[in-house]
């Protein structure tokens, strides 16, 4: 691990044993948590304790989790992963459109909440085009238009590269299909259209960087939500 | 309605009358006996259209005016000619006779008209009361029907809870204490009973018991017009015969809407009892690794080595998924149950569909091979992605389960007119013919799965989604080895709301 010890986290849930395994959890590998059980707190803090990142449960005994996430982002940019339990996509929508940056199935493995938190995290980095990013097989150099898997060049359409891009850029996280629309054909309107355009295209470009297309494991769905580019080496 | 009476006879004399103009313009040529043939015409009309009083009638004063205008001497009822007096008796005789033959006639062909519009009547009844699924509809359609033979408003009275209350009504029918109280005097005595006109409406009502040969189990409540309180004989017999079938039918009704409650209730009893007992197994089994592993940790005991302590952290990790996966089918049940499943079509790429259903169980299938066959222009099919997904990694899981570790699954689709079928195909045991049926029943398991974990929900949850899809699933054994689950989704949205 070679997170920065000031990594500060901060907790909202209303269940005391959920925070304190976060803590126990989060603590051991280097992060310092705070905690809040209710939307004011939560809110309260998310100013006090400038927090790095805001872990936060949906379901608030005060003030919906959406209301929490729509007021921090009148004042910051803090990323926000949702906690939630499954099943409620259209919540999950509502709350990435809010401005939360990802989410999290209830029940979870750390593992799994620590890569999210890293990629939420790399929003903040400076936009490190140089990078290339390495997964397996595949590489892609988002600066040079590059893609190439096991070594072999890949020839991508420019619809299909600038789907990619978003989904590097976003390495690790979910990236909405609203998110992808406006990014890539600009027009949010026509949703149906768009939206069968948008499964044709990725199933193109699982074609052509995925080693098994009808079983992807670099770009993941997300069912209702958008897709998810598993995160790089 | 005197008018009614008194035209006819009136029309009768106007037939005179025409025969006897016509009569006048050829008397000069004819023989008067000849011109007698006019009147009988004038008979034969009256008895056909207005029967036999008015027959009768034409026939009498047919014969005055014959004699009085057309036989000689004229406008006298003296005869010259002792021979008129036969055309006069000959002329009267058929006039009679031929009169009450066609007003017979006329009777007849009224009363089978009569006969066939009841027969449609209670064919329609019939064919309503057939159509009419649940209580309710049956209520319906025998107001709708007496509505329509008695022209009034209709109300049923039924008992509910020892007393007799108004089960369904005409907007607009009297539902006074009074009121009740002949309906209740009607169904406690057996006979038909009538209420006092209305005041300000004249509107009357009449109450007949609904009888069956087990005693009556109701009351028909009839509103008559002002006027039309008294019905006719032929109307009377045809209420008669309605009530009769409207009382069978109620009666078929509130017993098959018993049968259906106990039942209801004979099935949730047996999923009560399954679920608790499914509950406490279930849950608890994952709990004993899960607790086992963590005090055994706990005790920090020296004799664990390294890789027993792996190993049962591992073990509870997986129970722990195991747990999850129960409670989440267990959810979805209660949801289906509950009837609040909510599913959200969109059109989905069935190859992503199925890719998300294998990445969840990655790990269950490891290295086994998994082979997927769906044209590459394959279209999209209407579906809820998360539910879909739930109900293919049910089915992928189950086909995993029952076959062996090193043999392959095959998974293939294909268009099938409106329709797209999926197959999940393994190379297991298959199915045991007479469990084939009940395999989609809640915690149902064939009997040789025993040694394999499993709640019996997952295929049943499956179905449950599919079916809430407007889809089918069915099983089958291959003809070589191991069985084959399809899955069968509408292409197209049907016209219900979704």
């Amino acid at each position: 691990m070679t997170i920065d010890q000031s990594v500060r986290v901060l907790v909202v849930d209303d269940e005391r044993a959920i925070r304190k395994t976060l803590r126990a959890a989060l603590s051991s590998r280097g992060y310092a948590i705070f905690e809040a059980a209710t939307g004011a707190e939560a809110l309260e803090k998310s100013a006090s304790s400038h927090p790095d990142v805001i872990i936060l449960d949906l379901g608030l005994p005060d003030i919906s989790g959406i209301e929490v996430i729509r007021e921090i982002r009148t004042r910051t940019k803090t990323p926000v992963i949702i906690l939630s339990v499954r099943d409620d996509i259209a919540d999950k929508v509502e709350a990435l459109d809010a401005g939360a940056d990802d989410y999290l199935t209830k029940p979870f493995g750390i593992t799994e909440l620590v890569a999210r938190i890293k990629a939420v995290m790399r929003r903040l980095l400076p936009a490190s085009q140089e990078e290339v990013f390495r997964a397996g097989a595949l590489s892609i150099d988002v600066a040079r238009h590059e893609v190439s898997l096991k070594g072999r060049r890949i020839e991508l359409t420019p619809t299909e590269f600038d789907i990619l891009r978003l989904l590097v850029l976003n390495a690790g996280k979910v990236v909405t299909h609203r998110h992808i629309l406006i990014e890539v054909w600009n027009k949010p309107d026509d949703m149906e259209g768009a939206l069968h355009l948008l499964r044709v295209t990725i199933s193109n470009l699982r074609g052509k960087i995925e080693a098994d297309p009808d079983r992807p494991i670099h770009i993941l769905t997300e069912p209702g939500i958008g897709y998810r580019l598993r995160a790089g080496d | 309605m005197r008018g009614k009476k008194v035209f006819p006879y009136a029309a009768s004399v106007a037939l005179v009358l025409i025969a006897t103009l016509l009569g006048e313009l050829v008397k000069r040529r004819l023989e008067p006996t000849n011109i007698a043939m006019l009147y009988l015409l004038a008979v034969v009309i009256a008895a056909v259209r207005w029967g036999k009083g008015p027959a009768v009638a034409t026939a009498i004063i047919g014969v005055l005016s014959f004699d009085f205008f057309l036989v000689p001497p004229y406008f006298t009822l003296t005869v010259a000619d002792v021979q008129y007096v036969f055309t006069f008796a000959g002329l009267l005789a058929a006039g009679l006779v031929v009169g009450t033959l066609a007003s017979r006639m006329r009777e007849q062909a009224i009363q089978a008209r009569k006969r066939e519009e009841q027969t449609a009547a209670l064919y329609r009844l019939a064919a309503d009361l057939a159509d009419s699924a649940g209580f309710e509809a049956v209520l319906q359609a025998i107001r709708k029907n007496v509505r329509e033979i008695v022209s009034c408003g209709v109300a049923i009275y039924l008992p509910a809870d020892g007393a007799l209350e108004i089960a369904s009504h005409d907007p607009g029918f009297p539902a006074s204490e009074g009121e009740k109280t002949i309906a209740r005097w009607a169904y406690e005595n057996g006979s038909m009973a009538g209420g006092s006109a209305d005041e300000a409406t004249g509107r009357r009502t009449r109450y007949l018991p609904l009888k069956t040969p087990q005693g009556a189990i109701g009351v028909l409540g009839l509103c008559l017009r002002k006027g039309a309180e008294i019905l006719d004989p032929d109307e009377e017999g045809l209420l008669n015969a309605v009530v009769s079938q409207a009382a069978v039918a109620i009666q078929r009704a509130t017993l098959a809407e018993q049968s259906r409650h106990i039942e209801l209730m004979r099935q949730t009893e047996k999923l009560q009892s399954a679920l608790l007992s499914s509950i406490s197994h279930d849950l608890r089994t994952p709990l004993v690794s899960i607790t086992g592993a963590l005090t055994a940790l706990q005790e920090n005991d020296p004799g664990l080595d390294d890789a027993t302590r792996q190993e049962l952290l591992e073990n509870a990790s997986a129970e722990a998924d195991r747990l999850n996966r129960l409670v989440g089918n267990l959810l979805d049940l209660t949801r289906m149950e509950a009837g609040t499943l909510r599913i959200s079509k969109q059109p989905c790429d069935l190859r992503d569909v199925l890719g998300a259903s294998l990445e969840q169980l990655r790990e269950r299938i490891g290295d086994r091979a998994v082979r997927i066959s769906i044209p590459r222009d394959f279209p999209e099919i209407p579906m809820d992605f998360s539910f879909m997904m739930k109900a293919f990694h049910n089915l992928i899981d189950n086909a995993v389960k029952f076959s062996p570790p090193d043999s392959a699954i095959d998974i293939g689709a294909r268009v099938q007119r409106d329709a797209a079928a999926i197959e999940i195909r393994d190379r297991g045991a298959g199915i045991p013919e007479g469990d084939l049926a009940r395999i989609f029943e809640r915690f149902y398991r064939a009997e040789k799965t025993q040694g394999v974990a499993g709640t019996g929900l997952g295929l049943s949850i499956s179905k449950g989604i599919v079916e809430a899809h407007g889809g089918r699933i069915a099983a089958r054994n291959n003809e070589d080895s191991g069985a084959t689950f399809v899955v069968t989704l509408p292409l197209r949205e049907r016209q219900d709301p979704a």
